[in-house]
Protein backbone atom coordinates (compact mmCIF):
# COMPACT_ATOMS: atom_id res chain seq x y z
CA UNK A 1 0.00 0.00 0.00
CA UNK A 2 1.65 3.15 -1.03
CA UNK A 3 1.17 6.67 0.60
CA UNK A 4 -1.10 8.13 -1.90
CA UNK A 5 -3.56 5.13 -2.40
CA UNK A 6 -4.03 5.35 0.76
CA UNK A 7 -5.71 8.66 1.37
CA UNK A 8 -6.80 9.19 -2.24
CA UNK A 9 -9.87 11.14 -2.94
CA UNK A 10 -11.95 7.74 -3.13
CA UNK A 11 -11.22 6.54 0.09
CA UNK A 12 -11.30 9.90 1.16
CA UNK A 13 -14.73 10.19 0.60
CA UNK A 14 -15.77 6.91 1.60
CA UNK A 15 -14.35 7.34 5.16
CA UNK A 16 -16.10 10.55 5.54
CA UNK A 17 -19.53 9.55 4.35
CA UNK A 18 -18.95 5.74 6.64
CA UNK A 19 -18.12 8.02 9.59
CA UNK A 20 -21.17 10.44 8.54
CA UNK A 21 -23.99 7.29 8.86
CA UNK A 22 -22.37 5.45 11.73
CA UNK A 23 -22.28 8.48 13.94
CA UNK A 24 -26.17 9.25 12.50
CA UNK A 25 -27.14 5.28 12.92
CA UNK A 26 -25.69 5.35 16.79
CA UNK A 27 -28.53 7.65 18.05
CA UNK A 28 -31.50 6.36 15.83
CA UNK A 29 -34.59 6.51 17.43
CA UNK A 30 -33.76 8.02 20.46
CA UNK A 31 -35.71 10.50 21.92
CA UNK A 32 -32.46 12.64 23.20
CA UNK A 33 -30.37 11.93 19.93
CA UNK A 34 -26.76 13.26 20.51
CA UNK A 35 -27.51 13.92 24.16
CA UNK A 36 -26.58 10.49 25.00
CA UNK A 37 -23.05 10.90 23.71
CA UNK A 38 -22.57 13.49 27.10
CA UNK A 39 -24.76 11.45 28.93
CA UNK A 40 -24.20 8.61 28.84
CA UNK A 41 -20.17 9.27 30.99
CA UNK A 42 -22.33 11.69 33.34
CA UNK A 43 -24.05 9.35 34.40
CA UNK A 44 -21.14 7.49 34.98
CA UNK A 45 -19.18 9.38 36.84
CA UNK A 46 -22.61 10.26 39.36
CA UNK A 47 -22.71 6.29 40.11
CA UNK A 48 -18.97 6.41 40.91
CA UNK A 49 -18.54 9.51 42.06
CA UNK A 50 -21.37 8.56 45.18
CA UNK A 51 -19.97 5.05 45.23
CA UNK A 52 -16.54 5.67 45.37
CA UNK A 53 -16.21 9.26 46.11
CA UNK A 54 -18.73 9.89 48.87
CA UNK A 55 -19.02 6.50 50.71
CA UNK A 56 -16.05 4.87 50.07
CA UNK A 57 -14.55 8.52 50.71
CA UNK A 58 -11.22 7.91 47.67
CA UNK A 59 -9.36 10.52 46.73
CA UNK A 60 -9.57 12.92 49.67
CA UNK A 61 -5.97 13.61 49.03
CA UNK A 62 -5.92 14.57 45.53
CA UNK A 63 -7.46 17.99 44.65
CA UNK A 64 -10.46 18.48 42.06
CA UNK A 65 -11.39 14.75 42.76
CA UNK A 66 -14.58 15.01 40.61
CA UNK A 67 -13.03 16.12 37.46
CA UNK A 68 -10.17 14.28 38.48
CA UNK A 69 -12.38 10.94 38.42
CA UNK A 70 -14.24 12.45 35.45
CA UNK A 71 -11.48 12.61 32.85
CA UNK A 72 -10.19 9.67 34.06
CA UNK A 73 -13.93 8.18 33.00
CA UNK A 74 -14.02 9.94 29.33
CA UNK A 75 -10.66 8.54 28.63
CA UNK A 76 -11.43 5.06 29.27
CA UNK A 77 -15.02 5.38 28.04
CA UNK A 78 -13.03 5.92 24.89
CA UNK A 79 -10.75 3.71 24.58
CA UNK A 80 -13.74 0.91 25.31
CA UNK A 81 -15.93 2.21 23.03
CA UNK A 82 -13.24 2.78 20.24
CA UNK A 83 -12.04 -0.54 20.66
CA UNK A 84 -15.56 -2.39 21.04
CA UNK A 85 -16.59 -0.72 17.53
CA UNK A 86 -13.08 -1.24 15.56
CA UNK A 87 -13.25 -5.02 16.41
CA UNK A 88 -16.70 -5.98 15.31
CA UNK A 89 -16.21 -3.02 12.24
CA UNK A 90 -15.50 -5.86 9.86
CA UNK A 91 -18.33 -8.02 10.94
CA UNK A 92 -21.04 -5.08 11.32
CA UNK A 93 -19.93 -3.77 7.62
CA UNK A 94 -19.70 -7.32 6.56
CA UNK A 95 -22.00 -6.37 3.71
CA UNK A 96 -19.71 -3.88 1.84
CA UNK A 97 -17.09 -6.02 2.17
CA UNK A 98 -18.58 -8.79 0.48
CA UNK A 99 -19.62 -6.31 -2.32
CA UNK A 100 -17.02 -3.94 -3.47
CA UNK A 101 -13.52 -3.91 -3.24
CA UNK A 102 -11.89 -0.81 -1.09
CA UNK A 103 -9.01 -0.78 1.89
CA UNK A 104 -10.42 -2.54 4.68
CA UNK A 105 -9.05 0.00 7.16
CA UNK A 106 -10.83 2.68 6.02
CA UNK A 107 -14.22 0.24 7.82
CA UNK A 108 -11.78 -0.03 11.26
CA UNK A 109 -10.85 4.02 11.03
CA UNK A 110 -14.48 4.74 10.67
CA UNK A 111 -15.95 2.63 13.14
CA UNK A 112 -13.46 4.54 16.04
CA UNK A 113 -14.05 8.05 14.52
CA UNK A 114 -17.50 8.11 16.03
CA UNK A 115 -15.88 7.25 19.13
CA UNK A 116 -13.27 10.04 19.00
CA UNK A 117 -16.33 12.40 18.13
CA UNK A 118 -17.62 11.69 20.93
CA UNK A 119 -14.45 11.63 23.61
CA UNK A 120 -14.14 15.31 21.97
CA UNK A 121 -17.20 16.17 23.07
CA UNK A 122 -16.56 14.93 26.44
CA UNK A 123 -13.40 16.26 27.17
CA UNK A 124 -15.05 19.95 26.24
CA UNK A 125 -17.62 18.78 29.38
CA UNK A 126 -14.15 17.98 31.13
CA UNK A 127 -12.62 21.31 30.66
CA UNK A 128 -15.69 23.14 31.71
CA UNK A 129 -16.13 21.44 35.01
CA UNK A 130 -12.50 22.23 35.78
CA UNK A 131 -13.12 25.64 35.37
CA UNK A 132 -16.23 25.53 37.65
CA UNK A 133 -14.62 23.75 39.78
CA UNK A 134 -11.41 25.98 40.28
CA UNK A 135 -8.87 24.29 38.05
CA UNK A 136 -6.62 27.22 36.74
CA UNK A 137 -6.05 27.24 32.65
CA UNK A 138 -1.95 26.69 32.16
CA UNK A 139 -0.20 25.82 29.11
CA UNK A 140 0.30 22.33 29.96
CA UNK A 141 -3.73 21.69 28.67
CA UNK A 142 -1.86 21.94 25.26
CA UNK A 143 0.30 18.43 25.89
CA UNK A 144 -3.41 16.85 26.46
CA UNK A 145 -3.56 16.20 22.75
CA UNK A 146 -0.83 14.20 22.63
CA UNK A 147 -1.94 12.24 24.76
CA UNK A 148 -5.21 11.19 23.24
CA UNK A 149 -3.46 10.91 20.29
CA UNK A 150 -1.12 8.20 22.02
CA UNK A 151 -4.13 6.62 23.22
CA UNK A 152 -6.02 6.46 20.02
CA UNK A 153 -2.96 4.99 18.36
CA UNK A 154 -3.19 2.23 20.84
CA UNK A 155 -6.99 1.54 20.43
CA UNK A 156 -6.37 1.39 16.75
CA UNK A 157 -3.22 -0.96 17.24
CA UNK A 158 -5.54 -3.27 18.99
CA UNK A 159 -8.69 -2.62 17.08
CA UNK A 160 -6.34 -3.91 13.54
CA UNK A 161 -5.18 -6.77 15.00
CA UNK A 162 -7.84 -8.33 17.27
CA UNK A 163 -10.45 -7.06 14.43
CA UNK A 164 -8.74 -9.25 11.78
CA UNK A 165 -8.85 -12.19 14.01
CA UNK A 166 -12.57 -11.69 15.04
CA UNK A 167 -13.34 -12.08 11.43
CA UNK A 168 -12.81 -15.73 11.53
CA UNK A 169 -13.05 -16.18 15.77
CA UNK A 170 -15.61 -14.45 16.64
CA UNK A 171 -14.97 -15.30 20.20
CA UNK A 172 -12.56 -12.66 20.44
CA UNK A 173 -15.10 -10.43 21.13
CA UNK A 174 -16.13 -12.42 24.42
CA UNK A 175 -12.70 -12.29 25.41
CA UNK A 176 -12.02 -8.74 24.53
CA UNK A 177 -14.94 -7.76 27.12
CA UNK A 178 -13.63 -9.76 30.21
CA UNK A 179 -9.96 -8.07 29.33
CA UNK A 180 -11.61 -4.85 29.13
CA UNK A 181 -12.90 -5.18 32.93
CA UNK A 182 -10.13 -6.38 33.92
CA UNK A 183 -8.00 -3.40 32.71
CA UNK A 184 -10.78 -1.09 34.23
CA UNK A 185 -9.83 -2.12 37.93
CA UNK A 186 -5.66 -2.74 36.82
CA UNK A 187 -5.70 1.22 35.88
CA UNK A 188 -5.90 4.06 38.57
CA UNK A 189 -9.57 5.34 37.40
CA UNK A 190 -11.66 5.11 40.14
CA UNK A 191 -9.04 4.73 43.16
CA UNK A 192 -6.36 7.10 43.40
CA UNK A 193 -2.71 5.46 42.95
CA UNK A 194 -1.95 6.42 46.77
CA UNK A 195 -3.79 4.00 47.95
CA UNK A 196 -1.73 1.61 46.25
CA UNK A 197 1.45 2.73 47.01
CA UNK A 198 0.74 2.36 51.28
CA UNK A 199 0.52 -1.43 50.53
CA UNK A 200 3.09 -2.00 47.98
CA UNK A 201 4.97 0.70 45.79
CA UNK A 202 6.54 -2.52 43.63
CA UNK A 203 2.70 -3.11 42.28
CA UNK A 204 1.91 0.83 41.94
CA UNK A 205 4.80 1.08 39.69
CA UNK A 206 3.64 -1.72 37.40
CA UNK A 207 0.53 -0.66 37.53
CA UNK A 208 1.79 2.51 36.14
CA UNK A 209 3.12 0.51 33.26
CA UNK A 210 -0.07 -0.45 32.04
CA UNK A 211 0.18 2.17 28.60
CA UNK A 212 -3.96 3.58 29.04
CA UNK A 213 -2.94 4.07 32.85
CA UNK A 214 0.31 6.47 31.73
CA UNK A 215 -2.10 8.07 29.80
CA UNK A 216 -4.59 8.89 31.87
CA UNK A 217 -2.25 10.02 34.39
CA UNK A 218 -0.19 12.01 31.79
CA UNK A 219 -3.76 13.91 31.07
CA UNK A 220 -5.04 14.48 34.76
CA UNK A 221 -1.73 15.62 35.64
CA UNK A 222 -1.65 18.20 32.70
CA UNK A 223 -4.99 19.26 32.68
CA UNK A 224 -5.84 19.18 36.44
CA UNK A 225 -3.40 19.21 39.05
CA UNK A 226 0.18 18.81 39.25
CA UNK A 227 -0.24 16.44 42.19
CA UNK A 228 -1.07 13.56 40.24
CA UNK A 229 1.49 10.41 40.08
CA UNK A 230 2.59 9.69 36.17
CA UNK A 231 4.98 7.24 34.82
CA UNK A 232 7.43 9.61 34.08
CA UNK A 233 8.07 10.79 37.50
CA UNK A 234 7.49 7.35 39.82
CA UNK A 235 9.68 5.63 37.91
CA UNK A 236 13.42 6.06 37.27
CA UNK A 237 14.61 4.02 35.11
CA UNK A 238 14.69 5.35 31.59
CA UNK A 239 14.43 2.22 30.02
CA UNK A 240 12.00 0.96 32.50
CA UNK A 241 9.62 3.85 32.19
CA UNK A 242 9.84 3.98 28.35
CA UNK A 243 8.12 0.41 28.85
CA UNK A 244 4.72 1.56 27.82
CA UNK A 245 5.31 3.71 24.74
CA UNK A 246 7.12 0.70 23.60
CA UNK A 247 3.69 -1.70 24.31
CA UNK A 248 2.00 0.90 22.09
CA UNK A 249 4.64 0.23 19.44
CA UNK A 250 4.72 -3.64 19.10
CA UNK A 251 0.85 -3.36 19.44
CA UNK A 252 0.02 -0.99 16.23
CA UNK A 253 3.01 -2.42 14.36
CA UNK A 254 2.13 -5.86 14.99
CA UNK A 255 -1.84 -4.91 14.69
CA UNK A 256 -0.94 -2.91 10.98
CA UNK A 257 0.80 -6.15 9.81
CA UNK A 258 -1.56 -8.59 10.31
CA UNK A 259 -4.28 -6.69 9.33
CA UNK A 260 -2.66 -6.11 5.76
CA UNK A 261 -1.65 -9.70 5.60
CA UNK A 262 -5.23 -11.29 6.33
CA UNK A 263 -7.32 -8.26 4.86
CA UNK A 264 -7.03 -9.97 1.69
CA UNK A 265 -9.36 -12.89 2.56
CA UNK A 266 -11.64 -10.84 4.32
CA UNK A 267 -14.52 -11.15 1.60
CA UNK A 268 -14.62 -14.79 1.49
CA UNK A 269 -13.89 -15.55 5.48
CA UNK A 270 -16.47 -12.86 6.51
CA UNK B 1 -1.56 -23.19 8.51
CA UNK B 2 -0.68 -23.67 4.88
CA UNK B 3 0.32 -20.38 2.98
CA UNK B 4 -1.89 -19.37 0.78
CA UNK B 5 -1.15 -18.86 -2.95
CA UNK B 6 -2.08 -15.52 -4.70
CA UNK B 7 -1.87 -14.97 -8.21
CA UNK B 8 -1.70 -11.31 -9.31
CA UNK B 9 -4.41 -8.42 -10.30
CA UNK B 10 -3.20 -5.67 -11.88
CA UNK B 11 -4.39 -2.13 -13.25
CA UNK B 12 -3.27 -0.08 -15.87
CA UNK B 13 -4.19 2.61 -17.81
CA UNK B 14 -2.84 2.24 -21.88
CA UNK B 15 -3.85 2.57 -25.09
CA UNK B 16 -3.96 -0.86 -25.74
CA UNK B 17 -7.25 -2.69 -27.58
CA UNK B 18 -7.56 -5.02 -24.25
CA UNK B 19 -9.60 -4.12 -21.14
CA UNK B 20 -9.70 -7.40 -19.47
CA UNK B 21 -6.90 -9.95 -19.97
CA UNK B 22 -7.77 -12.94 -17.72
CA UNK B 23 -4.86 -16.00 -17.70
CA UNK B 24 -5.03 -19.25 -16.23
CA UNK B 25 -7.17 -18.32 -13.33
CA UNK B 26 -7.81 -20.66 -10.90
CA UNK B 27 -9.59 -19.53 -7.39
CA UNK B 28 -10.97 -21.66 -4.90
CA UNK B 29 -12.38 -21.08 -1.47
CA UNK B 30 -11.63 -22.87 1.92
CA UNK B 31 -14.81 -24.12 3.53
CA UNK B 32 -14.42 -24.80 7.21
CA UNK B 33 -15.31 -28.86 7.95
CA UNK B 34 -16.22 -29.93 10.77
CA UNK B 35 -17.52 -26.74 13.08
CA UNK B 36 -13.69 -24.98 12.74
CA UNK B 37 -15.74 -21.56 13.39
CA UNK B 38 -14.40 -21.35 17.07
CA UNK B 39 -11.10 -20.71 18.38
CA UNK B 40 -11.28 -24.11 20.79
CA UNK B 41 -11.85 -25.99 17.91
CA UNK B 42 -9.11 -24.55 15.81
CA UNK B 43 -6.50 -25.41 18.43
CA UNK B 44 -7.98 -29.07 18.90
CA UNK B 45 -7.65 -29.31 15.29
CA UNK B 46 -4.43 -28.71 14.64
CA UNK B 47 -3.63 -30.24 17.89
CA UNK B 48 -4.76 -33.50 16.10
CA UNK B 49 -3.19 -32.14 13.40
CA UNK B 50 -6.47 -32.20 11.50
CA UNK B 51 -6.74 -29.52 8.63
CA UNK B 52 -10.03 -28.04 9.53
CA UNK B 53 -10.89 -26.93 6.22
CA UNK B 54 -11.28 -28.14 2.71
CA UNK B 55 -10.56 -26.37 -0.43
CA UNK B 56 -13.23 -26.20 -3.21
CA UNK B 57 -12.32 -25.55 -6.54
CA UNK B 58 -14.41 -22.85 -7.99
CA UNK B 59 -12.77 -21.62 -10.89
CA UNK B 60 -10.30 -24.30 -12.67
CA UNK B 61 -8.40 -22.46 -15.03
CA UNK B 62 -9.85 -19.89 -16.91
CA UNK B 63 -8.27 -18.14 -20.31
CA UNK B 64 -9.76 -15.06 -22.30
CA UNK B 65 -9.47 -11.48 -22.80
CA UNK B 66 -12.15 -9.35 -23.82
CA UNK B 67 -11.36 -6.34 -25.96
CA UNK B 68 -12.47 -2.34 -25.07
CA UNK B 69 -15.85 -1.88 -26.36
CA UNK B 70 -16.91 -4.97 -26.10
CA UNK B 71 -20.45 -6.07 -24.20
CA UNK B 72 -19.65 -9.69 -23.14
CA UNK B 73 -22.40 -12.11 -21.51
CA UNK B 74 -21.53 -14.61 -19.27
CA UNK B 75 -23.87 -17.33 -18.72
CA UNK B 76 -23.65 -20.56 -17.01
CA UNK B 77 -25.73 -22.88 -14.14
CA UNK B 78 -26.11 -21.71 -10.63
CA UNK B 79 -22.54 -22.30 -8.97
CA UNK B 80 -21.14 -22.33 -12.36
CA UNK B 81 -18.50 -20.29 -10.70
CA UNK B 82 -19.98 -16.85 -12.47
CA UNK B 83 -20.36 -14.44 -9.66
CA UNK B 84 -16.98 -15.63 -8.13
CA UNK B 85 -15.78 -15.11 -11.77
CA UNK B 86 -17.02 -11.24 -11.59
CA UNK B 87 -16.00 -10.87 -7.84
CA UNK B 88 -12.21 -11.54 -8.85
CA UNK B 89 -12.22 -9.73 -11.60
CA UNK B 90 -13.65 -7.03 -9.01
CA UNK B 91 -11.06 -7.35 -6.83
CA UNK B 92 -13.02 -8.59 -4.22
CA UNK B 93 -11.65 -11.99 -3.91
CA UNK B 94 -8.02 -12.54 -4.46
CA UNK B 95 -7.13 -14.54 -7.51
CA UNK B 96 -5.43 -18.09 -6.08
CA UNK B 97 -3.68 -18.36 -9.50
CA UNK B 98 -2.95 -16.61 -12.67
CA UNK B 99 -3.12 -13.59 -14.16
CA UNK B 100 -5.65 -10.65 -13.95
CA UNK B 101 -4.90 -7.67 -15.85
CA UNK B 102 -7.81 -4.49 -15.92
CA UNK B 103 -7.38 -2.06 -18.53
CA UNK B 104 -9.06 1.09 -17.30
CA UNK B 105 -11.46 2.02 -14.41
CA UNK B 106 -13.54 -0.55 -13.35
CA UNK B 107 -16.75 -0.40 -11.96
CA UNK B 108 -18.60 -3.31 -10.38
CA UNK B 109 -22.04 -3.47 -9.52
CA UNK B 110 -22.26 -7.05 -7.94
CA UNK B 111 -25.30 -6.29 -6.22
CA UNK B 112 -27.44 -2.69 -6.58
CA UNK B 113 -27.55 -0.53 -3.71
CA UNK B 114 -24.50 -2.33 -1.74
CA UNK B 115 -24.67 -0.25 1.63
CA UNK B 116 -28.28 0.89 1.38
CA UNK B 117 -29.18 1.34 4.95
CA UNK B 118 -33.29 0.92 6.41
CA UNK B 119 -32.72 3.23 9.01
CA UNK B 120 -31.47 6.04 7.15
CA UNK B 121 -33.58 8.56 4.42
CA UNK B 122 -33.86 7.81 0.82
CA UNK B 123 -31.61 11.12 0.70
CA UNK B 124 -28.74 9.81 2.99
CA UNK B 125 -28.44 6.40 1.09
CA UNK B 126 -28.36 8.30 -1.66
CA UNK B 127 -25.26 9.94 -0.64
CA UNK B 128 -24.02 7.09 1.32
CA UNK B 129 -24.14 4.70 -2.07
CA UNK B 130 -22.59 7.72 -4.06
CA UNK B 131 -19.25 7.45 -1.89
CA UNK B 132 -19.10 3.77 -2.06
CA UNK B 133 -19.41 4.41 -6.07
CA UNK B 134 -16.21 6.86 -5.48
CA UNK B 135 -18.66 10.28 -5.54
CA UNK B 136 -17.98 13.09 -3.17
CA UNK B 137 -20.95 14.97 -1.47
CA UNK B 138 -20.49 17.63 -4.12
CA UNK B 139 -20.74 15.54 -7.44
CA UNK B 140 -23.26 13.88 -5.89
CA UNK B 141 -25.19 17.33 -5.41
CA UNK B 142 -24.85 17.69 -8.97
CA UNK B 143 -26.19 15.04 -10.09
CA UNK B 144 -28.71 14.62 -7.47
CA UNK B 145 -32.05 15.50 -9.02
CA UNK B 146 -31.47 13.37 -11.99
CA UNK B 147 -31.21 10.82 -9.68
CA UNK B 148 -34.25 11.27 -8.40
CA UNK B 149 -35.88 11.88 -11.43
CA UNK B 150 -35.13 9.04 -12.81
CA UNK B 151 -35.69 6.98 -10.09
CA UNK B 152 -39.66 8.81 -10.39
CA UNK B 153 -39.45 8.85 -6.56
CA UNK B 154 -39.19 12.59 -5.90
CA UNK B 155 -41.72 12.72 -3.68
CA UNK B 156 -39.75 10.33 -1.06
CA UNK B 157 -36.56 11.73 -0.54
CA UNK B 158 -36.77 12.74 3.00
CA UNK B 159 -38.82 9.61 3.50
CA UNK B 160 -36.73 6.17 5.60
CA UNK B 161 -35.43 3.71 3.14
CA UNK B 162 -37.58 1.08 5.40
CA UNK B 163 -40.79 2.55 4.51
CA UNK B 164 -40.08 2.51 0.48
CA UNK B 165 -41.65 -0.96 -1.17
CA UNK B 166 -38.19 -3.13 -2.40
CA UNK B 167 -39.55 -2.15 -6.17
CA UNK B 168 -39.16 1.43 -5.04
CA UNK B 169 -35.86 0.44 -3.36
CA UNK B 170 -34.09 -1.26 -6.68
CA UNK B 171 -35.35 1.90 -8.92
CA UNK B 172 -33.48 4.17 -6.22
CA UNK B 173 -30.21 1.99 -6.15
CA UNK B 174 -30.69 1.62 -10.22
CA UNK B 175 -30.63 5.43 -10.99
CA UNK B 176 -27.89 5.62 -8.96
CA UNK B 177 -26.05 3.24 -10.20
CA UNK B 178 -25.95 4.41 -13.88
CA UNK B 179 -24.65 7.59 -13.02
CA UNK B 180 -21.18 6.09 -12.28
CA UNK B 181 -18.85 6.95 -15.17
CA UNK B 182 -16.06 3.91 -15.71
CA UNK B 183 -14.54 2.34 -18.61
CA UNK B 184 -14.94 -0.88 -17.46
CA UNK B 185 -18.58 -2.05 -15.93
CA UNK B 186 -19.19 -5.26 -14.56
CA UNK B 187 -23.33 -6.16 -13.99
CA UNK B 188 -24.26 -9.35 -12.33
CA UNK B 189 -28.36 -9.83 -12.91
CA UNK B 190 -29.44 -6.69 -12.42
CA UNK B 191 -31.63 -5.64 -15.72
CA UNK B 192 -34.51 -7.33 -14.09
CA UNK B 193 -35.75 -3.73 -12.17
CA UNK B 194 -39.22 -2.29 -11.84
CA UNK B 195 -42.06 -2.36 -13.89
CA UNK B 196 -42.53 -2.21 -17.36
CA UNK B 197 -42.15 1.37 -17.87
CA UNK B 198 -39.19 1.41 -15.61
CA UNK B 199 -37.61 -2.01 -17.71
CA UNK B 200 -37.80 0.53 -20.67
CA UNK B 201 -36.19 2.64 -19.58
CA UNK B 202 -33.37 0.43 -18.22
CA UNK B 203 -33.03 -1.55 -21.39
CA UNK B 204 -32.79 2.23 -23.50
CA UNK B 205 -30.14 2.66 -20.90
CA UNK B 206 -28.24 -0.55 -21.78
CA UNK B 207 -28.72 0.09 -25.68
CA UNK B 208 -26.61 3.47 -24.90
CA UNK B 209 -24.18 1.47 -23.24
CA UNK B 210 -23.62 -0.68 -26.16
CA UNK B 211 -20.89 0.18 -28.35
CA UNK B 212 -19.40 3.30 -26.00
CA UNK B 213 -18.39 1.04 -23.15
CA UNK B 214 -16.79 -2.19 -22.14
CA UNK B 215 -19.67 -4.24 -20.60
CA UNK B 216 -19.49 -7.67 -18.65
CA UNK B 217 -22.88 -9.05 -18.19
CA UNK B 218 -23.85 -12.10 -15.90
CA UNK B 219 -27.71 -13.74 -16.66
CA UNK B 220 -29.86 -15.90 -16.80
CA UNK B 221 -31.80 -14.11 -19.56
CA UNK B 222 -30.80 -15.39 -22.76
CA UNK B 223 -33.26 -12.63 -24.23
CA UNK B 224 -30.84 -10.48 -22.70
CA UNK B 225 -27.78 -12.04 -24.06
CA UNK B 226 -28.99 -12.03 -27.43
CA UNK B 227 -29.98 -8.40 -27.28
CA UNK B 228 -26.97 -6.63 -26.15
CA UNK B 229 -24.34 -8.89 -26.01
CA UNK B 230 -21.39 -8.95 -29.03
CA UNK B 231 -19.95 -12.11 -27.07
CA UNK B 232 -20.90 -14.59 -25.02
CA UNK B 233 -19.25 -16.85 -22.51
CA UNK B 234 -20.42 -20.15 -21.27
CA UNK B 235 -18.95 -21.24 -17.41
CA UNK B 236 -19.45 -25.00 -16.50
CA UNK B 237 -17.86 -26.42 -13.31
CA UNK B 238 -15.43 -23.40 -13.20
CA UNK B 239 -14.30 -23.66 -17.27
CA UNK B 240 -15.15 -21.83 -20.02
CA UNK B 241 -17.02 -24.26 -22.43
CA UNK B 242 -18.09 -22.23 -25.03
CA UNK B 243 -17.04 -18.69 -25.99
CA UNK B 244 -18.29 -16.88 -29.06
CA UNK B 245 -21.16 -15.51 -30.83
CA UNK B 246 -24.16 -15.02 -28.07
CA UNK B 247 -27.21 -16.93 -30.27
CA UNK B 248 -24.75 -20.30 -30.28
CA UNK B 249 -23.88 -20.09 -26.41
CA UNK B 250 -27.90 -19.15 -25.85
CA UNK B 251 -28.29 -22.35 -27.66
CA UNK B 252 -25.96 -24.21 -26.12
CA UNK B 253 -26.92 -23.41 -22.59
CA UNK B 254 -30.71 -24.11 -23.38
CA UNK B 255 -29.17 -27.52 -23.96
CA UNK B 256 -27.67 -28.14 -20.87
CA UNK B 257 -30.59 -28.87 -19.25
CA UNK B 258 -32.11 -31.19 -22.16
Amino acid sequence: MKIPRVLNKKNRVLLAELTRTDFKLRYQGSVLGYLWALLRPLMMFAILYVVFGQLLRFGADIPHYPVYLLAGITMWSFFTECTNQGIQAMVVRGDLIRKISFPKYIVVVSATLTAVINMLINLIVVVIFALLNGVEPSWSWLLVPLSVLELYVLSLGISFLLGAINVKYRDITSIWDVCIQALFYAAPIIYPLSMVITSSVLAAKVLLLNPIAQVIQDIRYNLITTQTITTWDFIDNFWIKSIPIVIILIISVLGIYYFRKKSKFFAEEI
Amino acid sequence: MAKRKIGTRKEVFTNNDIAIHVAHLHKSFRLPTERSMSLKQTIFNRLRGVKGFKDQKVLSGLDFDIKKGEFVGIVGRNGSGKSTLLKTLAGIYYPEKGEIVIDGNLIPFIELGVGFNPELTGRENVYLNGALLGFSRKEMDAMYQEIWQFAELEQFQDQKLKNYSSGMQVRLAFSIAIRAKGDILLLDEVLAVGDAAFQKKCEEYFKSLHGNQTVILVTHSMENITRFCDRAILIENGKITLDGDPKTVAKAYKNLWS
